[in-house]
């Protein structure tokens, strides 16, 4: 009784704790509210979802084995295979999950009040997003670390996995297209901006011919070197922006920036990677995680007031200026990262599944690693709302609703019921050290107002306010491009494997024509996406950002169906609803986003209704919306087409995945015959829970 | 050199970074190589990282937006 007393108190403090700040947070009838109660919510939930809910699919649902060697210990062989520290792998698997995603979609999500935004990410991480990265880790590692495409081939069928394989390809277009365009969107006309993130490159080729010739090897005092030369950057970035024909220089319209990153996209997957990829991932990483721990001191710190309503009309209107549609379903596909994203599904059945050290790690590794970004989504979310609403609209609306001056913004966003007054827009910008803010799209802009109100708080005040600023667009920038590179790289092998399944020397990865033809179908497709947003008359992100988010959760929707579809085949139909239930959600928000997107008589927010709309002002000979000419028409009526058939395809494929994998459950439940499954046998596992060898008596061998 | 119990911590911070960003792997490898490879000379540094990270990135694998 005592004992049960000594385990259980401290949860339920735990969970008093949490349940007060939901409740403060779901009561607050305040103008602001503190960000703790936030903060503290999410933490208080994500202890309780790690000790009970994490344990139970632990324990019962997947029954992991600690006595069962892993692939890491069976198939040692000190590279891909090696059995990994667990607090180490935890770092690994995180920084391969936390990218720029986290902190983009829950600034756009913002629009709908703190509210939507904070629900979803801790309870979507909780029994989705967490759900989803843990027990595909576990069925990678079962299966000697085979990846999610191979796993929905032999698991569910040929169909399945074919459009898998589609899936990832087209997502991993979308996916670079709307992250260079918050680049794009972040960068053009900042001369300070452009001037530190284009530092990067000779700061990155120093390091890697540091790494590679000089001192191999030494990652730390490179990185080291690296950062400091990064700050030296930021801060000749400052000079730059100041001295006005350098400033005009380093001065860049969207489109020119458009086209130096598909030149350096190329370049950096043609190259051989310890040029810019390795260095820039080095450098990348320890900025992420520098930076996100700095962030969580600062707001523990300050503790600041969130400014935002806590939902705004927007969420049931559905005419918010940053991205259209009602809260149901659009905030669950602008959210992505933090609460479900598909995409990890593609990390935890690559390479972390080989280097874990015990079944039981894939807790710790997968739920609670996944729980961190989580976090993280958390801290970007309370930076957005920190900021005075009606900045944030000015920032956020597409430029061309905004006008061109301070006064016109002003007006606009008293228009979607905010105030502002053009003194603070200027007054706002010039803090930061920018020319304007208004129409700053793409989330990283808004995000890094925030953040460097909070870090100029503890360091440096206002007058670094500027540096902090930029030092936030720059790490964001910084590694959205790594994912522009890695991801490039990924999507070039990827369709060189597929052509060599026809023209076998494309397959050999090291053969140059094979290299170059790849490489230019990649950047080309996402290049295609990027251009075409940066030039859309309404705005590109807007437009682009849905898309992006159906894609990834169409991404989930294959891994959670190849876990249920596991799951019952392992005999555990009793337990199927813990990857069923987040499956049918996810199938719920990604086909009614699609439906919405597809047949929405509203031209705001269906595709074609849109394209409809545009193709009759032009027989009309008007102009539609907010273009200016009909040359602006005509790219409306390309742009809604594109994304409407991509739409079309998203949808087909959730259908078709979903629908072999039924076909498939119901087989198995019917037939009642004990189903073939991949998994590796079972072997005796030699290592103990701290990874040392045991000597292994008869006795005791059953942990 | 006693080691502060006020250091630990930072004592355990620079292991752990250490071995996070793999600036310890090449010691590691010394010692996997000379127990399982006795007699054969091992790759020097340079050698053994240049290996590890042509490998590495030979199958970029992925990671999150």
């Amino acid at each position: 009784m005592g004992n049960s007393l000594r385990r259980y108190g401290v949860w339920v403090v735990v969970a008093l704790v949490g349940a007060v700040c939901w409740g403060v947070l779901a009561l607050s009838r305040g103008e602001t509210i503190n960000a703790g109660w936030l903060l503290f919510a999410a933490i208080a939930s994500y202890a309780i979802a790690y000790r009970f809910y994490a344990r139970f699919i632990q324990r019962r649902v997947l029954e992991t084995d600690d006595s069962r060697a892993t692939p890491a210990e069976r198939l040692n062989n000190g590279r891909d295979f090696e059995p990994m520290d667990r607090r180490v792998l935890f770092g690994h698997h995180f920084a391969a999950i936390a990218g720029a995603g986290p902190l983009v979609g829950p600034v756009l999500a913002a629009q709908m009040g703190f509210l939507p935004g904070t629900v979803w990410i801790i309870v979507g991480v909780i029994l989705a997003g967490a759900v989803q990265d843990m027990t595909t880790l576990f069925f990678s590692m079962r299966r000697d670390g085979k990846t999610l495409g191979q796993m929905a081939r032999e698991e569910i069928g040929p169909v399945g996995g074919v459009a898998a394989l589609v899936a990832v390809l087209s997502i991993m277009v979308i996916l670079l297209a709307v992250l260079a365009l918050v680049v794009v969107l972040a960068l053009a006309a900042s001369p300070w901006g452009a001037f530190s993130l284009a530092m990067t490159l000779p700061i990155a080729l120093l390091m890697g011919v540091y790494l590679r010739f000089l001192r191999p090897g030494r990652v730390l005092e490179v990185s080291l070197i690296g950062v400091a030369l990064l700050f030296l950057a930021i801060i000749g970035g400052g000079w730059i922006a100041e001295s006005s024909p350098y400033a005009d220089f380093w001065t860049f319209t969207p489109n020119q920036i458009v086209f130096a990153l598909i030149a350096y996209g190329f370049v950096a997957s043609v190259l051989p990677v310890w040029v810019l990829l390795a260095p820039r991932d080095y450098l990348s990483t320890f900025m992420k995680i520098g930076t996100i721990l700095l962030l969580a001191i600062g707001i523990a710190v300050t503790l600041p007031s969130i400014q935002m309503p806590k939902v705004t009309e927007f969420a049931s209107t559905g005419a918010g200026p940053v991205f259209a549609g009602p809260l149901f379903p659009f905030v669950f596909i602008t959210i992505a990262c933090g609460a479900l994203s598909g995409f990890h599904a593609l990390v935890a059945s690559g390479t972390t599944p080989k280097l874990i050290q015990k079944e039981s790690q894939v807790r710790f590794i997968g739920y609670g690693a996944m729980l961190m970004e989580s976090f993280v989504a958390v801290m970007a979310l309370i930076a957005a709302t920190t900021l005075d609403p009606g900045v944030y609209f000015a920032m956020n609306a597409p430029a061309s609703v905004l006008g061109d001056t301070v006064q016109s913004a002003s007006q606009a966003v008293n228009g979607f019921g905010f105030q502002v007054d053009p003194q603070t827009l200027t007054q706002t910008a010039q803090n930061v050290g920018e020319e304007s803010i208004i129409g700053r799209t793409g989330g990283a802009p808004t995000l890094a107002v925030g953040m460097s109100a909070i870090f100029s708080s503890i360091i440096g005040g206002a007058a670094l306010q500027a540096f902090w600023y930029h030092f936030a667009i720059m790490f964001e920038a910084l590694f959205i491009l790594t994912t522009v590179d890695a991801g490039t790289r990924v999507g070039r092998f990827m369709i060189q494997d597929m052509i060599g399944n026809v023209y076998r020397p494309f397959a050999r990865t090291s053969w140059l024509p094979g290299n170059l033809v790849a490489s230019a179908l990649i950047v080309g497709a996402w290049g295609y996406f990027l251009y075409a947003g940066v030039n859309d008359p309404l705005g590109g992100i807007n437009q682009l950002f849905p898309l992006f988010g159906i894609a990834n959760q169409l991404l989930a929707a294959v891994a959670l169906t190849v876990g249920t579809t596991i799951l019952i085949k392992m005999g555990k139909l009793r337990y199927a609803w813990v990857t069923g239930l987040p499956l049918a959600w996810d199938a719920a928000v990604t086909l009614t986003a699609s439906w919405m997107k597809i047949f929405s008589s509203d031209p705001t927010l269906g595709f074609f209704a849109q394209r409809a709309a545009a193709q009759e002002a032009l027989a009309n000979g008007e102009l539609y919306g907010t273009a200016q000419s009909a040359d602006d028409v005509r790219q409306i009526i390309t742009n809604s087409t594109v994304d409407g058939i991509l739409s079309i395809l998203f949808a087909l494929l959730i259908i078709i995945v979903i629908g072999d994998a039924v076909r498939v459950w119901f087989g198995l439940i019917r037939g009642g015959q004990r189903p073939e499954m991949s998994e590796a046998p079972w072997e005796e596992s030699r290592l103990d829970s701290e990874g040392n060898e045991i000597e292994r008596e008869p006795v005791g061998a059953g942990r | 050199m006693p080691a502060s119990p006020l250091l630990k911590p930072f004592r355990y911070a620079w292991e752990y970074l250490k071995e996070i960003s793999g600036e310890n792997s090449y010691d590691r490898y010394l010692q996997t190589h000379a127990a399982t490879h006795p007699g054969k000379s091992p790759m020097t540094r340079g050698e053994y990282y240049r290996a590890r990270q042509d490998e590495k990135f030979a199958n970029p694998g992925s990671r999150c937006p």
